[in-house]
């Protein structure tokens, strides 16, 4: 029996918001690469303080996990008041042997296509054998761990908690193992011998960037109000869709999710909600969505008594959307 | 008249509109220096919120007034000689030449709608060109309409994405739209019919606005699509109502920035508070979390699979065949060029020109990546260096038709498959196909649609039937897709099992004739939902059916005795078919172009039906506006019917009623009766029921469409000169009151017709509704070669209609004040006198407005004038024209204002105050300009004679010249060398008033009209006094209402 039977451990502090891992209970990564990460945690032999850095997991203890190449490092909130640095530094693989890789994946398409798609590829550590490494870190020698909580053990179950919530991260996007050991994806491109890809337009925020402005055509007064009218026909054929919410779907979890349901199932009403109305206002059947809007402006429109419709109650961020409303109006310039 | 206006700007639909204004004197615009901006003088035709407001309250969109703001600003518009150009001669006169124009900054008057309001107005003006009288849709407001339906079509088929914007230093969670593949060049085709009138507003006059096309629609869809996903979770986020006295309660606090996203994701406007830089960074995740689909999304070309079928030489067993599956890039903007990827992988010169920009590689790995996620049989595929497409036997092929092609294609990969398999409605599968025996038909007595029939269920395969054993023998392939005759054939189990069940319990059984039709029409369930491959018939059910279906001819009956007039021949044609559908005791819907004669083709039917002893009277339901119409044709083609009108304060009801009818072979009411005396009405045994205008009861909830469908009738009609056939929304109501049942509850009709053509633009439910409809409706067109023949080149015809209250007193109010004028009056003061009353009683007749001259109100007061209104808007729906002529200016100028109110349209008017040159304008315009220009107003005198107006088909005589001569001389004005086309020429009549009198004056007298009549009206002034009190004397039938 060793003297640490007497160490009970002080609860942790509650943490809001923090970074709550997916799995509700069970395993925790679902990949078998996560798994397989799990592994080299497991391999530390840290007895007790597995299952107590996988409850902070799932309390949400970990407030913040930052992530560069070749390190990990998270705040993680244990009994003191203020919260424990860890940080986790990987063994980046040299030039030459991501050359070496990348010539071995590039004969092997599947390999890197389900690298790429966000799936571990099974024959993925044959290729880094092959090279003489190891994709993942063996103990100790590729892996630095450190935390700044009081106890011995290195890994601590603060780090622990660290390692179980990377897991998941991984099962989202394995290609986060590679950056880890030193190699970003833009590089990989590189040693592979495409071009780089110019990063895709990040969605509509573009905000400050410059865009060519196409030169209009002459003016043309009568095309200016409009020609002819539009043909309904353009749109094509509009079906629901048979799976609820596929674009999310196929982008799978967030990367470290920190709300409290997670965050495909709070996204799926969403979707569901939509896209009836949407065909509604497609076909021209919606002669007005707007019975289900809350009333402007509450002085206006009284509460109905029977408040049991959709409308007539008055959200708590309503009065937020009226006074962004004369926000946007032009400022009125001064005479000149 | 206002013409609502709508541009994007600062992310929200700022709605302003034009109202006509006198042009004013050029303004002079003083620039201070370069620098300085100009502060841009107000816009002359600005509405201003007043009538902005005014005009969205007409169009019964009052809800969304509430609380809104106004707000002004610039927009740059064209600008000739320092003038702004309204948009449309309605506003002010556009000058012929606009060289010179340049876009100048003008200061407007907008409304900001509250987010739903947008979406609301927007649905309100689809494919629309009034919104409510006197408020005209622009055609800016008109792309946003369709462009908002495009917004809608993202959101209905789940293609958006949550994300954070940043604006002015603030986030925003939003809704965005992906846009990738078919959708892009949709957007990109959409953005290139923008009117430029869409985006012209900027904040202040320093510089044009400059955000392309593309730009700003892609803002307006971000929104829309925002404000179509948030609004129905803002409705269901709801918090519980704050109780009485305490505050609502405060925005509550988050545990997460991740839970505030969601928050304001569901929250209007979704403002997210917090520090900048842990915003920053949660938009870094989301791009992140987005990535790949932002790359697959903006790229050039996308992934496609095409399955491809065994080759012929090499035949395999079955279920071993070698399909095979191909990979290919296709190009969004073109999708028929295809590059197998093995190509674009190593392109060659050629390919690579196509390729250039766009990074094939990485987008081949991560899609085909993906795919191989979504569907595992590509790991065969990617197994080599090169992949370029995976093998797959039958079993595997049939998985890809019914399953991995969804899969893929709704995640934003292209499938094409072979012709047999996507081809719908060829598609080569088990069937079942009903038989129906019946007796051979004998004399047609004592046969019916309630009688029961032998029936039985048959299947097929393709055109062929299908015994047990061969039924069997394809089971034992254990195949899901079988080539038999050279045809593939998609066998599923389930359908197999479904089939042999059928044989097993088959039993047959009887159903009604009735229900035998409807199946034969494709308008009921299969047994195991089979698709359904026809009906055989046997026997009479078989003749009637080819007969419904138009591939046998029925009977053509000649007019019959009690019926006065000539049929033309197609008028036969269409009266036979009505009388052999009520032999039937079908509803038949009639839809003939305005003008052929639908009147007297049912005024036929129920003469035949009296001679054949029906005793029960039939219902005639028709507009107001056209009662006396009615009434006036039956008195001219059927003399010896006894016909009531149930209509006005003076009807009977109650037992008086239904004992009163009894007596008559036709009653005529009209639709708001038919609601309001619907308890009094359904009592009466009615031997039919018909609806004239049955566009009226297109919309199945209202009022008068219920209480159509609810009458008890032994056959039932519809009469309609608008292409109903050709809205589906619109039809189930009409067929639902003729053939109650045939297409199914209103829910069915939406599920399995109007969402599959409207939405998904399925033909094959198109044709199946056609073959559903079809033998029920019958139109013809004024230009079919069987209808033309019949046709005269011109087709006179008088309108009857009755007047409102209001003109029934006031024409009393004038005979009675010409009863004492005329006492004691004589020689050239008499004439003076009934020239005066006539030209008054004349003024009654047209309009209250124009008698009174005080500019008041003018729909709803006159009978003639919705008569014209109703017959106007018919006939703009064929893309015809007309002329319609007045004598009265005053009139001229209250019909332009009233139909360019009413159809948004310029409408052309030329009077006696017309200068010569405008004339010619005017004359030239309307000739040229087919059709934009379908109306034209002239003053009997000015327009009379000497112009050649040949673009009309249509002349209207809104009142009357009591001299045949100068009448024709102005339908003339059509009807001439030159005339491509038949002249319809409407001449319009009050009832019971002195028009009819004299028109039957001038009808006696036809042979010697000219001499009695002479050139002017002075002939009526030498009629006697007792001649002229008849002549003026209201009688009963005058009413209307």
């Amino acid at each position: 029996m060793g003297w640490w039977r007497y160490y009970t451990p002080k609860p942790a502090r509650q943490v809001k918001g923090g970074i709550k891992a997916q799995s509700r209970r069970g395993a925790f990564a679902a990949s078998w690469w996560g798994q397989r990460w799990l592994k080299v945690l497991e391999s530390f032999d840290i007895g007790e303080r597995l299952n107590r850095g996988r409850t902070y997991a799932r309390k949400g203890q970990v407030m913040d996990i930052e992530i560069e190449k070749g390190a990990v490092r998270a705040t993680v909130q244990g009994s003191r008041s203020h919260p424990y640095e860890v940080e986790m530094l990987f063994r980046p693989l040299s030039r030459a042997q991501w050359y070496q890789i990348a010539k071995a994946l590039g004969d092997r398409f599947i390999t890197l296509a389900k690298l790429l798609a966000g799936e571990m590829p099974e024959d993925i550590e044959e290729v880094f054998l092959n090279a003489k490494v190891s994709l993942f870190p063996l103990k100790l020698k590729d892996l630095e761990t450190d935390c700044s909580c009081p106890d011995w053990s290195n890994p601590c179950k603060h780090t622990a908690a660290v390692f179980y919530l990377l897991a998941e991260e991984f099962d989202r996007d394995p290609f986060l193992l590679f950056k880890l050991r030193g190699l970003s994806r833009e590089e990989l491109f590189e040693l592979l011998g495409y071009t780089p890809a110019a990063s895709a337009p990040s969605g509509p925020d573009r905000s400050g960037v410059a865009e060519p402005v196409p030169e209009e055509p002459p003016l043309e007064p009568a095309a200016f109000w409009g020609g002819d009218n539009l043909c309904g026909d353009l749109f094509g054929e509009v079906r629901l869709p048979e799976v609820t919410a596929a674009l999310p779907k196929r982008l799978g979890g967030f990367p470290f999710w920190r709300g409290k349901a997670p965050f495909l199932e709070a996204l799926e009403p969403f979707y569901l909600k939509a896209a009836p109305l949407g065909l509604d206002v497609f076909l021209g059947l919606t002669k007005a969505p707007a019975e289900e809007a809350p009333p402007q402006n509450k002085r206006m429109q009284p509460v109905p008594k029977k408040a049991k419709t959709l409308h007539g109650k008055s959200p708590p961020g309503r009065r937020q959307s009226g006074k962004s409303a004369p926000k946007k109006k032009p400022r009125r310039k001064p005479r000149v | 008249m206002l013409i609502l206006h709508a541009a994007f700007y600062e992310n929200r639909l700022f709605v302003w509109g034009e109202i006509p204004a006198p042009p004013e004197p050029p303004v002079r615009r003083v620039s201070k220096g370069r620098l300085k901006v100009v502060k841009p003088p107000p816009l002359p035709y600005d509405a201003g919120k007043e009538h902005l407001s005014k005009a969205l309250q007409e169009a019964g969109l009052s809800r969304m007034l509430n609380g809104l703001i106004s707000q002004t600003a610039v927009a740059w518009l064209p600008t000739q000689k320092n003038q702004a150009l309204a948009s449309s001669p309605l506003i002010s006169e556009v000058p012929a030449s606009c060289i010179s124009a340049v876009l100048y900054p003008w200061q407007v008057t907008g409304l900001c709608l509250p987010p739903l309001a947008e979406v609301e107005l927007l649905c309100a003006c689809v494919e629309k060109e009034v919104l409510a009288p006197g408020v005209l849709i622009g055609k800016d407001l008109a792309f946003w309409a369709q462009a908002l339906r495009f917004a809608g079509s993202l959101a209905a088929r789940q293609r958006f994405l949550p994300g954070l914007q940043e604006s002015e230093g603030t986030y925003y969670a939003r809704w965005e739209p992906v846009l990738s593949g078919t959708d892009s060049s949709v957007a990109a085709r959409l953005a290139a019919l923008m009117p430029r009138v869409c985006r012209v507003l900027t904040a202040d006059a320093a510089s044009p606005p400059v955000r392309p096309a593309a730009q700003v629609l892609e803002d307006f869809l971000g929104r829309m699509v925002d404000q179509l996903v948030r609004s129905p979770a803002i409705a269901a986020a709801e918090p519980a109502p704050a109780r009485r006295g305490r505050p609502a309660r405060k925005v509550p606090g988050f545990d997460s920035l991740h839970d505030q996203w969601l928050h304001a994701l569901q929250a209007p406007d979704g403002p997210m508070a917090g520090n900048p830089g842990a915003l920053a960074q949660l938009h870094q995740q989301i791009q992140q979390w987005r990535h790949p689909v932002t790359l697959t999304a903006a790229a050039p070309f996308r992934l496609c699979f095409r399955l491809e079928e065994p080759a012929e030489e090499a035949p395999a067993a079955p279920g071993e065949e070698h399909w095979f599956v191909r990979y290919l890039l296709q190009a969004a903007d073109d999708p028929s060029l295809l590059i197998p990827v093995k190509e674009a992988w190593n392109p060659k010169k050629s390919t690579a020109a196509l390729l250039r920009e766009f990074h094939a590689k990485e987008y081949l790995l991560v899609s085909l990546g993906q795919s191989a996620r979504l569907c595992p049989d590509l790991d065969a595929g990617l197994q080599t260096t090169l992949p370029d497409g995976h093998p797959l036997d039958t079993r595997g092929a049939f998985a890809f038709l019914t399953e991995k092609a969804l899969l893929l294609e709704q995640a934003g990969f292209g499938v094409m498959l072979p012709a047999w398999w996507s081809g719908r409605g060829a598609k080569m599968r088990l069937s079942a196909r009903a038989q129906v025996k019946s007796p051979k038909m004998t004399g047609g007595s004592g046969i019916n649609l309630d009688q029961i029939v032998r029936f039985d269920w048959q299947l097929a395969l393709g055109d062929e039937d299908l015994s047990l054993a061969e039924l069997q023998e394809l089971a034992a392939r254990k195949s899901p897709l079988v080539k038999v005759r050279g045809q593939w054939v998609q066998l599923n189990a389930e359908e197999i099992q479904a089939a042999l069940d059928l044989w097993r319990k088959r039993a047959e059984g009887g159903i009604t004739a009735r229900e035998a039709l409807q199946l034969a029409l494709g308008g009921a369930q299969t047994p195991a939902d089979l698709p359904f491959a026809g009906l055989k018939a046997e026997g009479w059910i078989g003749e009637l059916l080819a007969q419904l279906q138009g591939q046998a001819a029925f009977a053509e009956l000649p007019s019959p005795d009690n019926f006065h007039g000539i049929l033309r021949p197609y008028q036969v044609r269409g009266y036979s078919w009505l009388n052999f559908l009520r032999q039937w005791g079908l509803g038949a819907c009639l839809a003939d172009d305005m003008g052929l004669g639908k009147t007297v083709q049912t005024l036929a039917l129920i003469a035949r039906e009296r001679q054949a002893d029906h005793p029960e009277p039939v219902l005639l339901v028709c507009p107001t506006s056209v009662v006396g119409n009615w009434q006036k044709e039956a008195a001219r083609f059927t003399p010896d019917l006894p016909v009531l009108v149930h209509h006005g304060v003076t009807r009977s009801r109650g037992k008086a009623l239904a004992k009163q009818v009894k007596k008559y072979a036709m009653v005529i009411s009209s639709y708001a009766l038919l609601h309001r005396d619907f308890e009094l009405l359904k009592e009466i045994p009615w031997s039919g029921v018909i609806l004239d205008e049955a566009q009226n009861v297109k919309n199945p909830e209202t009022k008068q469409a219920r209480a159509a469908r609810a009458l008890p009738a032994a056959y039932r009609l519809a009469l309609t000169g608008t292409p109903v056939e050709n809205n589906v929304g619109d039809l189930w109501s009409i067929m639902e009151f003729l053939n109650p049942g045939f297409l199914g509850s209103q829910t069915a009709f939406k599920r399995s017709f109007f969402i599959p053509i409207q939405a998904n633009r399925d033909p094959e439910a198109a044709q199946r509704l056609q073959r559903l409809t079809g033998p029920f409706i019958l139109r013809r067109l004024k230009t079919d070669p069987k209808v033309i023949a019949d046709l005269p080149e011109k087709n006179e015809m008088k309108v009857f209609c009755n007047l409102t209250k209001e003109q029934a007193s006031l024409y009393a109010a004038v005979v009675e004040e010409a009863a004492r004028a005329l006492e004691g009056a004589d020689g050239i003061q008499r004439k003076g006198v009934i020239l005066g009353v006539l030209s008054k009683l004349k003024q009654v007749c047209n309009h209250p407005a124009q008698f009174l001259a005080d500019n008041s109100p003018v729909p709803g007061r006159s009978g003639k004038l919705a008569r014209l209104t109703e017959m106007v808007e018919e006939l703009l729906q064929v893309k015809d024209r007309a002329l319609i002529f007045t004598q009265f200016a005053e009139m001229g100028k209250i019909l332009q204002r009233h139909l360019q109110e009413t159809f948004g349209r310029e409408v052309l008017f030329l009077h006696g105050g017309t200068p010569k040159k405008q004339r010619d304008d005017l004359v030239g315009r309307f000739q040229a300009d087919g059709s934009r220009l379908p109306l034209f107003i002239l003053s009997l005198k000015a327009g009379g004679t000497g112009l050649n107006l040949t673009g009309a088909n249509h002349v209207f005589h809104f009142d009357r010249w009591w001299n045949p001569a100068v009448e024709n001389q102005a339908t003339d004005r059509a009807y001439r060398i030159g005339q491509t086309r038949d002249v319809q020429v409407h001449k319009f009549l009050c009832l019971g008033t002195l028009e009819e009198k004299i028109d039957e004056m001038i009808e006696r007298k036809k042979e010697v009209a000219e001499q009695v009549v002479g050139a002017g009206e002075g002939w009526l002034t030498e009629l006697s006094t007792a001649e002229l009190h008849d002549l003026m004397a209201l009688r009963r039938e005058a009413l209307g209402d």
